[in-house]
């Protein structure tokens, strides 16, 4: 008699753990990311914020344009070769999602200096080498200084600020913004913290899901 | 009875310990809490102006920033360690055979003493175990760097 009550109650234990787990499972794949930015909505059709069109140079000489990332979803940030404070954790951790992705064709990577004068093309070419990045898949790109804040500031929705008075005279936010396939902003991680980038990744995984 | 010899022997084993640790080692028993102390304020330190590019576990970064742990360029070397940590570096620089050329940011505002704390930190971590090194050292060695 207890032996059954306990048999039942055992089985009910499991019977309710398989459908906390089945539940777990189901909400994990319907996660869907966020369309981050101003939207508007047009006769039921909402249309999201999306990144405005570019033409920077890569350490190649090449240019990189919304064309460049033609069906890929891609990581973007701001840095410059000289900073001395933050952009080397970024890089660090870039480089974690460049070892995940490299053979991944539908990913790419944009990085954009926000010091072109010094960061010539050169300079970003030595210093991409050095990090062991591949142009076709990691681009570190120059251009036009007004340009490249202004995408940061309202295409990516990150601060690209010269300031005199910080080491390296820029202020910028370490932001890593994630870009879909239809040019919209699915994310934006702190890319100086290792934890953030582990949930950028999943993330990744999750938008890359989007369009198998 | 058996108790007495076992408290008495117990005894003994104390004092002797005791005097064992005090007896005419004091000098070098405080400059091991020195070399302590340095070594943990070091890494506090360590963590806060050089990990960001040499990484925390002393590794670098690929080929643009140049390891320590295992740093053919710290040896016999301190002289120039204290003096880049101070006025930070430019051009290349070849470090266990690999050529480097990433400018290294000056630290104008480390003290002689933070920057002993900083050297004492990189020479006892990652298998080195060099001993201290000095504020006057360091001192000396910021009297000799190049005028840059």
């Amino acid at each position: 008699m207890l032996e059954k009550e306990m048999n039942n109650r055992v089985s009910g234990l499991l019977a309710f753990m398989s459908a906390v787990m089945l539940l777990g499972c189901d909400l994990q794949s319907e996660k869907k990311l966020p369309y981050l930015g101003r939207r508007e909505v047009n006769n039921s059709d909402t249309i999201y914020h999306t990144i405005a069109d570019f033409k920077f140079v890569n350490q190649d000489s090449n240019y990189v344009t919304q064309e460049t990332f033609r069906d890929q979803i891609y990581v973007s940030d701001f840095f410059f070769t000289t900073c001395p404070t933050i952009c080397p954790i970024m890089k660090t951790q870039m480089l974690r999602v460049y070892e995940k992705y490299k053979d991944n064709p539908q990913v790419g990577i944009l990085s954009h200096s926000i010091d072109p004068k010094h960061d010539t093309v050169a300079v970003l070419r030595s210093f991409a080498e050095r990090l062991g990045a591949e142009s076709d898949k990691w681009h570190f790109v120059t251009g036009e200084k007004e340009e490249i804040y202004k995408m940061g500031q309202t295409s990516y929705m990150v601060s690209a600020v010269e300031d005199p008075s910080e080491p390296g005279g820029f202020i910028h936010s370490g932001a890593f913004i994630l870009v879909d396939k239809e040019r919209r902003v699915r994310g934006i991680y702190d890319g100086t913290l290792a934890d953030q980038v582990d949930v950028m990744m999943k993330d990744m995984e999750i938008l890359l899901k989007e369009y198998e | 009875m058996n108790k007495t010899v076992l408290a008495l022997t117990y005894l003994s084993v104390l004092l002797v310990a005791c005097t064992g640790k005090t007896k005419g080692v004091d000098a070098s028993a405080s400059e091991e809490v020195k070399l302590e102390q340095y070594i943990v304020v070091g890494r506090t330190l360590y963590l806060q102006h050089c990990s960001s590019c040499h990484q925390k576990n002393g590794q670098g970064l690929a080929r643009l920033y140049p390891p320590i742990a295992g740093a053919d360029y710290l040896e016999n070397n301190i002289e120039n360690v204290v003096c880049n940590i101070k006025n930070g570096l430019n051009g290349p620089l070849v470090v266990n055979g690999i050529e480097y050329n990433q400018m290294m940011p000056a630290n104008h505002k480390l003290t002689p003493l933070e920057i002993a704390e900083i050297a004492t930190y990189i020479y006892n971590s990652w298998g080195r175990s060099d001993g201290l090194v000095g504020v006057l050292d360091v001192e000396k060695y910021l009297r000799g760097c190049q005028a840059k």
